[in-house]
């Protein structure tokens, strides 16, 4: 009799999901653990309790923190959705050639290391007078968003017929009232998930927050890093859920709109 | 040449000048946030690694040899390196199981993925300090396992710092390699198939091979994103877990050598263009950022 011997397909497939697993699972430790009793941490807890979530509302500094980060963060996407839309419609208007060279050029704040924009940037905006607060963070948030933007905004410029504009155009219609009327419904998706990719990186950024928000512009997670590096406190788990809920409720909401996008473009076809 | 179209072509020529006015008007906040937000302050930076007190070159002269830096700076390329290989050998059957499943397994998959993506990178490695605590769940486990009596000392050393990496990098390995591994067409591994090749010589000479760019873009990003890293290893290593980014950090906060910060900050800079140069050289790595 033949032994059932695995196929190698089968076993990598395993093996697959086992790293996916491992890419999800361990991401939502921090939820459980801020529904704990006692005060200290235990997962899973042996009684759940909401006072952390009290304890967190109560606190100036956490809340203060939390405040500041939807600051920054709908600063962030205000700017970084003017510049990256504009730069989006610039590029559609180039040459193809020269069209990488330019993407690139807005992409490099990427390349370049975080932690060498962030000590750049907090040598500039403290000669400037911006470092520590609001709009100084915001600007520098951006500079990492304005690229997700773009690439959004390019993918729907992209599928647009330019034979719209042009005959809105031919029709006697001038460039402002063809932007409102044809150009920007048909970007609209890819503007709001450039928005909401905005949103989440700056809500989310550590890095550059730690160097310049100084206390004046202190958000959510330079509060939680600043908590960690002393003691896991339940709050901190508390701080913690907050900012991934935001973050999976923003990305539950982008998935739903996306899909009513390919549904509705189907649906015209 | 009648008057009517010298008119029309001078009409065509305003049109142009107007478009391409209008064209630079799209770019300009971009440039001027660029200049002076980006350029600038890099160019700051960039000429402090020039000042020193020694000399133009003197901060370069003291990084380089430095004990201490060149220790930091091997131990960033070492982790670096083996932070890139494991993410890659983890990535590679991943990326394979997201091209055989589908409909619902397939959404599943695809957002273990891209749900880490969107996470803050903090909160995943506060979850891996609770998840790895000596008290916490995977030494509780491990007890009952009987793997250990005592627990294990997981944070604050190599293991935490791997293992966190590993994981805020991973998405960056599989998606190149995912879109590496559509693009191959079927029919090529029917035909090795129906040759008489055996899976395993269909896999190593035409699978493998035809996946190699991806698998080339996926290892550059995931390298050069490790070796600026700051916040999982500060967090989840211990003191011998210094990298070059905490260095740098240390410069400015603690020792206030602003000088030294900016040279070890431009050899970070001249250490990721060059790896980007060679990597540009075998793929388009452009090609593989548009994975989604």
């Amino acid at each position: 009799m033949k032994r059932y011997k695995p196929s190698p397909q089968a076993l990598t497939q395993i093996f697959g999901a086992i790293v996916l697993a491992f890419l999800v699972m361990p991401i939502f430790a921090v939820v459980p653990a801020s529904f704990n009793q006692a005060s200290f941490i235990k997962i899973p807890p042996e009684e759940l309790s909401l006072q952390w979530y009290a304890a967190f509302l109560e606190d100036r500094g956490w809340m203060t923190s939390l405040f500041n980060s939807v600051r920054v963060a709908l600063l962030t996407t205000a700017i970084a959705l003017v510049i990256g839309t504009l730069t989006a419609l610039g590029v559609e208007r180039l040459p193809k050639r020269i069209r990488p060279i330019v993407i690139g050029a807005v992409l490099s704040p990427l390349i370049v290391p975080v932690i060498m924009i962030s000590i750049a940037l907090y040598y500039v905006t403290r000669s400037v007078g911006l470092y520590g607060t609001v709009p100084g963070l915001a600007l520098s948030h951006a500079l990492i968003c304005v690229p997700f933007v773009l690439l959004n905004v390019s993918v729907s410029l992209q599928r647009l017929d330019p034979n719209l504009a042009r005959a809105a155009s031919g029709l006697g219609a001038r460039p402002g009232y063809v932007f409102r009327t044809v150009t920007l419904p048909a970007i609209w998706p890819g503007v709001a998930s450039g928005g909401a990719f905005a949103f989440v990186l700056s809500f989310d950024e550590v890095v550059i927050s730690l160097f310049i928000a100084g206390y004046g512009a202190k958000t959510l997670p330079v509060k939680l890093w600043e908590q960690i590096r002393v003691e896991f406190t339940p709050v901190a788990a508390v701080g913690s859920t907050l900012i991934l809920t935001f973050t999976v409720v923003l990305f539950i909401l982008t998935r739903l709109s996306a899909r009513k996008r390919n549904s509705s473009a189907e649906g015209s076809q | 040449m009648t008057r009517v179209e010298t008119t029309q072509a001078w009409r065509g020529h305003d049109q142009r000048l107007g478009r391409a006015a209008m064209t630079f008007l799209l770019f300009l906040p971009a440039l001027i946030f660029l200049g002076v937000w980006f350029v600038w302050p890099l160019g700051q930076l960039i000429l402090l690694s020039f000042q020193a007190e020694g000399g133009a070159f003197a901060a370069y002269q003291e990084i380089l040899t430095s004990e201490v830096f060149r220790i930091v700076f091997f131990n960033t390329l070492k982790l670096a390196v083996f932070v890139t290989i494991i993410c890659t050998i983890l990535a590679y059957p991943a990326a394979w199981l997201l091209t055989r499943v589908k409909g619902f397994w397939f959404s599943i998959a695809l957002y273990c993925i891209l749900v880490p993506f969107w996470i803050s990178i903090l909160v995943r490695t506060f979850s891996w300090m609770l998840l790895l605590e000596r008290s916490g769940p995977v030494n509780n486990f491990l007890i009952t396992l009987g793997v250990t009596d005592q627990p294990l000392k997981l944070l604050f050393n190599d293991f935490g710092v791997y293992i966190g990496m590993v994981h805020v990098l991973l998405p960056y390995a599989v998606l190149p390699i995912y879109s590496s591994m559509l693009k191959i067409d079927q029919r090529l591994l029917l035909a090795s198939d129906s040759l008489g090749a055996s899976g395993h010589t269909t896999f190593f000479k035409i699978f493998l091979p035809l996946t190699l760019p991806g698998v080339t873009a996926g290892a550059t990003f995931v390298f050069l994103l490790a070796l600026g890293f700051y916040i999982t290893p500060a967090l989840l290593g211990g003191p011998h877990n210094l990298t070059a980014a905490m260095l740098i950090d240390s410069f400015v906060n603690e020792r206030l050598v602003w000088p030294l910060a900016a040279a070890a900050s431009v050899i970070l800079l001249v250490i990721v263009l060059v790896v980007l140069a060679v990597t540009a050289r075998f793929v388009s790595l452009g090609s593989s950022v548009v994975v989604k």
